[in-house]
């Protein structure tokens, strides 16, 4: 049996924190199946992106550890770039009771920014890291640019839109980027302020 | 558990209703219990003229004790009220004892208001009692009139600590306040009782100790009202059921989880291969290393609190026999280390001989079981 009360206990405490850049859906009603989002850490090639993580939790959570897999597609040496399969210790043979859905969101958050390229998930990405690491770098940016940006899907065509409107471009813009791509909320915001 | 091992006074006079399910042991070899638990804290009226043992119990002994004597202390009460009351009318040797006794059980038969079950009708309790010894030495005006009216004659002690103190005010509560004919105790500053007696310093310094060791306890208790488990995120003592309401106490560090959940988290098997063996005998949240887990009612804030609980654990299960040695039929893991009684069922207890070896190095190592698996798996490595 699902420890029910601990997991509700868990996405109350997730969904109060604001600030970490770690967020937790439903899925239906069950509770064995969620979905995670983390955001990429500044100063590293995935700045920006917006990751989802598919969250399976067996039923005998958390005296074993949830079943994470990415969503979105993302180009780092400990994740595989073709299915999403994460490789970190903790979600395996040293995963603790202790640890929460959060805790383990915020260590992918940690392995996005510090790559274990010597236990690698996915081999040709482990290679590129350390090789050519500055293709690495690139590919990994365009990976993020494509695939984890919400906001940069049809930038141009919500700018043109308001700019029919009557508004700036530069004022566009920037309400675009205040409302996180959101074309609706920055209509509204151009139209109050 | 422990009052079963005190032999059941019921039974003992062959009346005993509750067979089987009994508290106490149905077993002539076990010990009687005799000690009286008034005394334990601190305050019995009887003082050295009481029929019970007034021997201090340690701790340990104080916990099974403690649930044994409301029992015993319930026959004490039936048997010296009557005894006195029906054999007042005929003694007429004079005996400060068997007075006292009584005016002090009438003042608790007020307390408890079962008029049937302690008469106050002498001819009554001969007719119901004729096989009562007669013999108690008794004076008719002082124990009659104190035991029909509860407030009679003031009795004149030699002795100032020999005169008993009001049970009722020791209780709590006593009605009768100022025109109490008994001694009224001085208040005790901690638990707010009129039950020290003035001139047994001895039964002042015992309740004193008593009820600071009380209060600490409900400190501690509340103290760990708030701790949460940090496996199921509850607070511990807010569990649904009584038997979750547990801490368990890691050896290693001071973590705190319920010992249902600590249990669980140690018993679940891990990945073969993976070295995980010991990654869950580790602490969840700090990782070091602990080799047993104690279980607590209440959680503690210095070492030697912790400690103490530990021994506490530690001689409570030493007296139970080990399952697992089963009485030298079975076989036990933990050999030596095992907290649980290794006898056999002569009663002598295991030995354990340790084997050395010499190795070729010099060095001396000790010979455990030899198992086949360690073989194959060292030779699985050397492949």
């Amino acid at each position: 049996m699902l420890d029910v009360s601990r997991v509700q206990k868990e996405l109350v405490e997730v969904a109060g924190d604001k600030v970490s850049g770690v967020s937790i859906q439903l899925l239906g009603n069950s509770l064995s199946h969620l979905q995670g989002t983390i955001d990429g850490p500044s100063g590293t090639p995935y700045e920006g992106g917006v990751f989802t993580i598919d969250i399976q939790l067996p039923s005998s959570y958390p005296f074993e550890p949830p079943k994470m897999r990415f969503i979105t597609k993302v180009w780092h040496p400990n994740i595989s770039s073709q299915n999403g399969a994460i490789c970190l210790d903790i979600l395996k043979d040293q995963w603790s009771p202790a640890l929460t859905l959060k805790t383990a969101l915020l260590s992918l958050q940690a392995l996005l920014s510090t790559p274990e390229p010597k236990d690698p998930q996915d081999a040709v990405v482990a290679e590129q890291y350390l090789k050519h690491n500055n293709t690495f770098i690139a590919t990994a940016r365009y990976w993020t640019e494509a695939f984890a940006k919400r906001s940069s899907i049809g930038l141009h065509e919500k700018i043109q839109k308001i700019v029919e409107m009557g508004f700036s471009e530069e004022a566009a813009r920037a309400a675009l980027q205040s409302s996180g791509g959101d074309e609706n909320a920055a209509l509204e915001k151009l139209c109050v302020g | 558990m422990p009052t079963k091992r005190i032999l059941c006074k019921y039974f003992k006079n062959g009346a005993c209703f509750k067979g089987d399910a009994c508290e106490f042991s149905h077993n002539w070899s076990d010990p009687e219990s005799n000690v009286c638990m008034y005394y334990q804290s601190g305050n019995c009226a009887y003082g050295r003229f009481c029929r019970y043992e007034h021997v201090k119990l340690n701790r340990q002994e104080g916990i099974s004790v403690g649930k044994a004597l409301p029992v015993q202390t319930h026959i004490n009460l039936v048997n010296r009220e009557v005894a006195s009351s029906s054999a007042t009318p005929r003694q007429g040797a004079c005996d400060v004892e068997a007075s006292q006794d009584s005016r002090s059980y009438a003042a608790a038969n007020i307390a408890w208001k079962e008029p049937s079950m302690f008469s106050l009708n002498a001819a009554d309790e001969q007719e119901n009692f004729p096989y009562l010894p007669a013999d108690v030495g008794c004076s008719v005006d002082s124990a009659s009139s104190s035991a029909t009216n509860g407030a009679g004659a003031v009795m004149k002690y030699n002795d100032p600590s020999e005169e008993p103190i009001c049970a009722l005010a020791a209780a709590g509560r006593c009605t009768r306040g100022e025109t109490c004919p008994y001694l009224h105790g001085d208040v005790c500053t901690m638990c707010g009782k009129e039950c020290l007696h003035p001139h047994r310093p001895e039964e002042r310094e015992e309740h004193k100790n008593q009820c600071e060791r009380n209060q600490k306890r409900l400190e501690a208790l509340r103290f760990s009202q708030d701790i949460e488990c940090s496996i199921c995120l509850d607070k511990v003592l807010s569990k649904p059921t009584n038997a979750e309401r547990k801490f368990g106490l890691l050896s290693g560090c001071d973590h705190p989880f319920c010992v249902s959940c600590i249990r669980d988290w140690r018993r679940t098997s891990q990945p073969q291969g993976s070295g995980a063996d010991t990654v869950v005998r580790c602490c969840p949240v700090c990782r070091v290393l602990s080799y047993y887990v104690v279980p607590s009612v209440i959680w503690y804030s210095t070492p030697e609190e912790k400690q103490e609980i530990i021994d506490g654990y530690k001689a409570r299960v030493r007296d139970i026999d080990c399952k697992h040695f089963d009485f030298g039929n079975g076989k036990c893991q933990f050999g030596s280390s095992c907290f649980y009684k290794h006898a056999y069922r002569d009663g002598t207890t295991e030995e354990i001989r340790l084997r050395h070896l010499g190795a070729a190095d010099g060095n001396t190592v000790i010979a455990k079981d030899v198992r086949l698996s360690d073989f194959l798996g060292r030779l699985h490595l050397r492949r």
